[in-house]
């Protein structure tokens, strides 16, 4: 059974029963082979957009909240995969969009919709078993975008940061023919009103898992946002925008605070009571004085709440104590 | 003098005096082996401990001098080092000793801890705690699974006529699809986020939550059925000869059968709760032990237990310090370095032959 295990793992993951169907009756227009199309690389893939997508299909919260904050709302005809309720800022606008599925939609579902646009905040949505492969959506004529901070296969960012993330708002906005210069500004300007603590305060991002924890890493959306506030992450050299580690690498760092990720399915709440059970862990100086932040999960990948995420962590952060 | 007995006693000469002298020397090696592991795996870690440090460490635990480190360090030691290694070493002894009973009991080389759709029951029991929310703890989750496929393969394999290995096999083999066919829907009808890590965790075996809790399910498994397991090699030796002969020795093979295998699965539920379904040992090391020993299960059954101990100490300890501060679930070390072992000790065998 033990041999089978990854197996399972890939069985269970993979979201509905996909049928990849060739021939869909669903192909609404006939493959874009134009050249004057304007054409651009993302993850590796070429994207093909002829006009601005008005259909779109939008996987991760990530992406359903960047197409919300640049207000086409209106254009999603199905979101999967949240990982949480639509912050009330946009609330409004969300409400009444249809949800395709609580995780990855299959392909024919997705194709169902008559979407020109799949928008996913995950690259591993674009999979056969999933919402479908990039190539096989191109040529039925649905064009493809993955976050650029998400990618893996290909032109993942060397390290993160927040340019990188205006710059994926700026490409999402021209895709969509939409002017994203007044949001950039608005998020440059919050993202500069944010004042670094000065305490030199190092930091463990505590995403998720018991035996064997699940924490930001060095180079992605953790790391920018524990950058922008001031805090050391106490993970460092290992390249990885998440990683695992080790609970001994843990207490042995003895991190100043502790930023939880708030998640329904693994609240910061769990996470606390954890720390506070567990003999080793509860020797931590930022368990024993409490000295926790909490994220939402949502915002705690990279997008169009990372400077909100980093204006929260600051407030939360000039609360504490000295440490 | 049992009729078991008896019959060892006239296979020994056969088996050879060279092959009991090789257990012996085998035996003391191991033993001293398993001590020396125990204390170096302890020095082992994350964090930069000197290994004068960790050693004062634990013996002031232990009531002997005080602790050099200060209290989060010393935590480190002895909440997080101690009990892993300590549980490393049972979980191993377990695996490996079950594995011999098993594929003793059935006649099958292939047999191994979770034939009888242990695993897959106890992971059954986990999945739904982590991923469902079930409100036990997750080793009684994984135990009760376990213990639930263990009755459902019995009771299959009862129905189908006398209980005989192929059997048992062939209903282990049905109630593993079963509960792994339940795990992979559960999985996929709620892992939610990346709550599937844990599950993953989980799935490949880890000792990376082994606390003081763990050591006393394992430990106390080992004990209380481990070692009585582990003097069953008379009996076993009996059962190579096959049911007629063992039952014509005055063995009640039925009943032994059935007592031998529940207590099998007992420890094997108490191993898995605590640790997840670990690869490798069970299936392998017997066989790497019979290479060395010879099939005989009496000294089989302690040797494969002494040497899981020690084999699975240090690949926890490769899993917990190879790619230091991350950490690889120790169930793919165990087969990663295990079976090219294996393999050697194969070609070595031959060569001699």
């Amino acid at each position: 059974m033990t041999r089978r295990a990854p197996a399972l793992i890939a069985a269970g993951l993979v979201a509905l029963v996909a049928i990849p169907l060739a021939g869909c009756a669903a192909t609404p227009t006939p493959s874009p082979v134009a050249t004057d199309e304007p054409v651009l690389e993302n993850c590796g893939f070429p994207v093909t957009v002829a006009a601005p997508p008005q259909r779109i299909v939008a996987i991760k919260s990530t992406s359903i909240e960047m197409l919300l904050a640049l207000g086409v709302g209106d254009r999603i005809v199905g979101t999967a995969f949240s990982d949480g309720p639509v912050p009330e800022q946009w609330a409004d606008q969300a409400a009444g969009i249809p949800e395709l599925a609580p995780q990855f939609p299959s392909e024919e579902a997705v194709l169902a919709l008559d979407p020109d646009l799949v928008y996913s905040g995950w690259e591993s949505a674009f999979a056969p078993e999933a919402a479908g492969d990039r190539a096989e959506l191109a040529s039925l004529g649905v064009a493809s975008y993955v976050s650029p901070a998400a990618c893996r296969s290909a032109d993942q960012p060397t390290k993160l940061g927040f340019d990188e993330v205006f710059r994926e708002i700026a490409e999402l906005g021209a895709i969509l023919g939409v002017d994203a210069s007044g949001l950039i500004d608005e998020q440059k300007a919050q993202l500069a009103a944010i004042q670094p603590d000065g305490r030199g305060l190092t930091a463990l991002w505590y995403s998720s898992g018991d035996d064997t924890p699940y924490v930001g890493g060095d180079i992605g959306a953790p790391q920018m946002v524990m950058d922008a506030v001031g805090l050391t992450n106490i993970v460092s050299g290992v390249g990885q925008t998440w990683t695992s580690l080790d609970w001994e690498a843990i207490v042995d760092a003895d991190p100043d605070v502790i930023v939880l990720v708030d998640a329904s399915w693994n609240t910061a709440a769990s996470k606390i009571a954890r720390l506070e059970s567990d003999p080793a862990t509860a020797q931590l100086s930022a368990v024993k004085a409490g000295r926790y932040l909490v994220v939402p999960f949502a915002a705690s990948e990279a997008g169009v709440r990372s400077v909100e995420a980093a204006t929260s962590l600051a407030e939360q952060l000039a609360r504490l104590d000295r440490a | 003098m049992t009729a078991a007995a008896r019959l060892a006693a006239r296979l020994a000469p056969r088996a050879g005096a060279s092959a009991g002298a090789r257990a012996a020397v085998a035996a003391v090696v191991l033993v001293a082996a398993l001590l020396a592991s125990l204390v170096l795996a302890i020095g082992v870690g994350a964090a930069d401990l000197a290994p004068g440090d960790v050693l004062a460490s634990v013996l002031a635990h232990l009531g002997m001098g005080t602790s050099p480190l200060d209290p989060l360090r010393d935590g480190i030691v002895w909440q997080l080092r101690v009990p892993r290694v300590l549980t490393a070493a049972a979980v191993g002894a377990g695996l490996a000793l079950v594995g011999a009973v098993m594929q003793g009991l059935t006649r099958n080389p292939l047999a191994d801890p979770y034939l009888l759709g242990l695993s897959s029951g106890a992971s059954l029991g986990a999945v739904s705690v982590l991923l469902l929310g079930v409100a036990v703890l997750l080793p009684v989750a994984a135990f009760a699974g376990s213990i639930a496929a263990l009755a459902l393969t019995l009771g299959l394999a009862g129905a189908l006529g006398r209980v005989t290995p192929s059997r048992m096999v062939l209903a282990g083999i049905a109630v593993s699809s079963l509960a792994g066919a339940a795990t992979s829907f559960v999985i996929f009808w709620s892992a939610t986020g990346d709550s599937y890590r844990s599950v993953l965790g989980w799935l490949l075996g880890s000792l990376a939550g082994a606390r003081w809790p763990a050591v006393a399910i394992a430990g106390g498994a080992l004990l209380v059925v481990g070692v009585p397991l582990a003097l069953s090699g008379r009996i076993l030796d009996a059962f190579a000869l096959g049911d007629a002969t063992a039952a014509s020795l005055g063995l009640p093979v039925q009943g032994v059968r059935w007592v031998l295998l529940v207590a099998s699965a007992l420890l094997t539920g108490a191993l898995v709760s605590v640790s997840g379904a670990i690869g490798f040992v069970g299936l392998v090391l017997p066989h790497a032990v019979r290479l060395l020993i010879g099939p005989r299960h009496r000294p089989l059954l302690p040797l494969a237990a002494l040497t899981g101990a020690v084999f699975l100490i240090w690949a926890d300890t490769l899993a917990r310090a190879a790619f230091d501060p991350r950490e690889l679930p120790v169930g793919v070390v165990t087969a990663l370095v295990g079976a090219p072992v294996f393999a050697l000790l194969l070609a070595r065998r031959r060569s001699a032959a």
